[in-house]
């Protein structure tokens, strides 16, 4: 097997990973390989899990794979280019420690790793963009190239290695958030952020004072026991701009805790809507909640299908949506990760058709079973 | 081909007239010669024209089209350069520039709802009272329409730091291929699925046509500071731009100008551009005072490392606007030089610039073509502007060639066609250069998921022949692949 397959590296498979059974697990180490064992799956019409760091698993509809294909072993940085900061990285590559070779020439991919095994590729599947992105956009807005191995074994380059591009069709947007309908991420090219100098944390008692006084702050985050805006920039800028707000200075950034629960929500509203959602959340429910953007990162313990089926109900009706990214096997039977699928899903279908037409990569997991 | 309505195309002529009346159904010979070309150099051959108004219309006409098996060719202001709307096979140009409400803007979210033929600066015009504008920044903005940069994905200096027009919309209703009507992304961030948005920005009408936009609007920074610096040489402007972004800044906007440039745009703008140097660095801060004041003097220390012969900064709203004027009006100052020009748009890795000005001159002696340049140097977005006189037998086969070149010699560096303009007709014979058969297949995919009959813009982006790869396709169960 392991001329066609590769040898798994024993060390990624742990069982607090919880890799679920399958007849064959394989961790490619080029794109050839992933290649050759997607034509086997596809030749065999195997359902195939892609695994990464294990921490995204949570999104999207359960899949029963006969072959779970880990990427850990994809985890070359190709290049990096300080001057123009750009970086070409494997998928299984871990942010924890690509960030810390960037951290050396003061750069940053800007992608969360609240765990140090979350991958490049499990992230940018999932569609994760860091708390950050109230100044810096979405994780999407910097993934210049793709290099994707579809269901059927293809290897696909698009996009180019420059800061700007519109040469042809932008698939690397695409396969942001696709969950690995469209391939598997083999290695991307990202846009990097230059680290400024000076960052610090500011409570504050109104999030919507302080999100008005402040220039393009990093973020204005809320959680059950206050807000804190986050300022990034040269010491000068961060000085001036923390004055404004007037609360309790905090050198770095205090990022809230990641609490890990049983069961995780995403809330997601157009952000002049978030005060009402927080409003609107059960109790029982902690969050890390995005000013000006509209996210709410709900935890839980409890299993509340009409809490949350009513909030999701509220949340559709102004344009939003109420996610399932974690909870137990059985939750997932019970209520539908996604909530109602959006508009133009024949179109979703069949773009999946074009890179998946034995639907043979995690399928059925994106909103509405495609 | 189409080039005078007979047989089923009469017919088709009258079931638009029917849907829109006579008077927004143009095809006599003068008409449908003016919406034969963009502001490139290629020109098409209408069918038909028609001005539409509403999302409505446009679906119907799609259904028209499709029933009578003539294309559909979404246009705006006809500003683009690559050929994008031009109607190569003949069909339906349909043109969207009185769909221009702008319908709604939401303060609270800095978003606004508006219409494919909203001009560009008229929208930033409409959300200033709000403290607010449209980040895409086209030289062209004063005439070019929010639908045609989205469907080209368009930038301007300031997508230095703000990004593409892709990064500013956040949803768009698009009438589909089947002639429906469907809304794609959200108001609220991470809409579920697919990001079908995503895709149909930059598809150049080739896979739906955008019927409204939901566009995100980007608060006015508190201070400014805009500089013109002058250099010796290109070479030394180039090298400022690769220090600036080596040091880590990333300011609002960082152009560039070379002498020919400054001179036909002094000549008749009479801006006080240095124009005894070599070349001319507009950069541009942005932010909180203490920010820009900080950059500013980064700015200045590496432009003085690098030669430079002054710093100019504008002291005043109306001198940063003349300069700015020189910027974005640089291409109609060409006029002087001569009647025609072919304005390209290729991309280098921004720590390639110096290299890749010291070969495109190198190119424009070797064809004998004035070549010049005014571009985004900040994302390594080149502009070489080859003036020529189209009257000139042979000439512009020439400056075709050329250009052809000049791709060719951005793509060695590891660039690609193009950073804003889009591949239209003009490049796609060119995209075999940076992508593989399997990869320009992977994008016919795209274009066969959503108009598998070819109804939108047929012909543009990929080279004929793209979708050929059916490796995987029909895989007939137990068969070896």
């Amino acid at each position: 097997m392991k001329s066609r397959f590769g040898a798994i590296p024993a060390a990624d498979i742990s069982a607090d990973q919880a890799i679920p059974p399958a007849e064959i697990a394989v961790a490619p180490t080029t794109l050839e390989e992933a290649s050759q064992a997607l034509r086997i799956a596809t030749e065999q019409r195997m359902k195939v899990l892609i695994w990464g760091g294990g921490n995204h698993q949570g999104y999207g509809h359960r899949v029963h794979p006969d072959m779970v294909l880990i990427t850990t072993s994809l985890n070359r940085v190709e290049v990096w280019e300080p001057e123009d900061l750009t970086i070409v990285a494997g998928a299984g590559a871990r942010i924890s420690q690509v960030e810390e070779m960037l951290a050396e020439k003061g750069q940053t991919t800007l992608l969360p790793h609240r765990s140090p095994t979350a991958t490049i590729g499990g992230a940018l599947a999932a569609g994760l963009s860091s708390y950050k992105r109230f100044r810096y956009g979405p994780s999407r807005d910097r993934v210049l190239e793709t290099k994707v191995v579809t269901g059927d074994g293809r290897i696909v380059r698009s996009g180019g290695r420059v800061v700007k591009n519109v040469t042809g069709y932008d698939i690397p947007r695409l396969m942001v958030g696709a969950l690995g309908r469209l391939g598997l991420i083999g290695s991307v090219c990202l846009k990097l952020i230059p680290t400024p100098a000076s960052a610090v944390t500011v409570t504050v008692d109104d999030p919507a004072a302080a999100l008005a006084a402040l220039y393009r702050p990093l973020a204005v985050l809320s959680t059950r026991s206050g807000h804190s805006a986050f300022l990034w920039g040269t010491q000068a800028e961060v000085e001036s701009q923390a004055s404004r707000l007037g609360g309790e200075v905090q050198n770095g950034h205090a990022w809230p805790p990641r609490r890990l629960r049983q069961v995780a929500w995403s809330l997601r509203l157009p952000p002049s809507r978030l005060s009402e959602g927080l409003g609107r959340l059960p109790n029982s429910w902690d969050y890390v909640a995005q000013q000006g953007v509209g996210i709410a990162e709900c935890a839980t313990d409890q299993v509340e299908i009409g809490a949350a089926t009513e909030l999701r109900g509220w949340a559709e009706s102004v344009g939003g949506a109420l996610v399932l990214t974690n909870g137990p096997e059985t939750l997932y039977e019970r209520i539908d990760p996604w909530g109602t699928p959006p508009a133009g899903l024949d179109y979703q279908r069949k773009l999946v058709a074009g890179f998946d037409p034995y639907r043979v990569l995690n399928s059925g997991r994106l909103p509405g079973g495609v | 081909m189409a080039a005078t309505l007979t047989g089923s195309n009469t017919k088709l002529r009258d079931d638009l007239i029917r849907l829109l009346g006579a008077e927004r159904v143009m095809d006599s010979t003068l008409e449908r010669h003016l919406y034969a070309k963009d502001a490139g150099v290629y020109v098409g051959n209408p069918t038909v024209v028609v001005m539409i108004e509403t999302t409505e219309e446009v679906a119907q006409v799609v259904r028209a089209a499709r029933r009578h098996g003539v294309p559909v060719v979404a246009r705006g202001a006809g500003t683009g350069l690559s050929a994008g709307a031009v109607p190569e096979v003949g069909g339906v140009v349909l043109v969207t520039t009185r769909m221009n409400r702008i319908e709604e803007i939401d303060t609270e979210n800095r978003t606004a709802w508006v219409g494919p033929g909203v001009i560009n600066l008229d929208l930033s015009a409409a959300t200033t009272p709000f403290g607010m504008h449209f980040a895409p920044d086209p030289s062209s903005q004063s005439a070019c329409t929010v639908g045609g940069n989205i469907a080209c994905n368009s930038g301007g200096p300031h997508c230095l730091s703000e990004g593409s027009t892709v990064n500013h919309v956040l949803a768009l209703e698009v009438v589909t291929d089947t002639g429906d009507v469907m809304i794609v992304g959200s108001g609220a961030p991470d809409p579920i699925g697919l990001d079908l948005r995503g895709i149909l920005v930059g598809s150049e009408g080739t896979l739906g046509i955008v019927t409204r936009a939901l566009v995100k609007l980007t608060p006015n920074p508190p201070d400014v500071r805009t500089m013109a610096v002058a250099f010796p040489t290109i070479e030394d402007a180039a090298a400022t731009v690769s220090g600036i972004i080596a040091a880590g800044l990333i300011p609002a906007a960082l152009e560039m100008m070379d002498q020919l440039m400054m001179q036909a745009i002094e000549n008749w703008l009479h801006a006080g551009l240095p124009v005894e140097a070599g070349a001319l660095l507009l950069a541009e801060v942005t932010g909180v005072t203490e920010a820009v004041a900080a950059e500013a003097e980064i700015i200045t220390s590496i432009a003085h490392g690098n030669n430079a012969l002054s710093v100019q900064v504008a002291a005043s709203p109306e001198e940063r606007e003349i300069l700015w004027k020189s910027r974005k009006s640089a291409f109609g100052a060409v006029a002087q030089a001569a009647p025609d020009y072919y304005l390209h748009d290729t991309v280098v890795p921004r720590t390639r610039l110096v290299e890749a000005m010291r070969q495109v001159y190198e190119i424009g002696e070797r064809y004998e073509i004035i070549m010049m340049n005014v571009f985004h140097a900040g994302d390594g977005n080149l502009h070489p502007l080859m003036a020529f006189d189209a009257s000139e037998p042979g000439r512009l086969d020439k400056v075709k060639a050329a250009a052809d070149e000049l791709v060719e010699l951005c793509v060695e560096k590891g660039g690609v066609l193009s950073g804003e303009h889009g591949i239209g007709i003009e490049k796609r014979h060119l995209m075999p250069l940076l992508f593989t058969e399997m990869d320009l297949d992977a994008q016919a995919r795209v274009k066969e998921a959503f108009d598998a009959e070819g109804v939108f813009n047929p012909g543009k982006v990929l080279p004929e022949g793209s979708r050929c790869f059916d490796f995987g396709r029909p895989v007939p169960e137990g068969a070896w692949v």
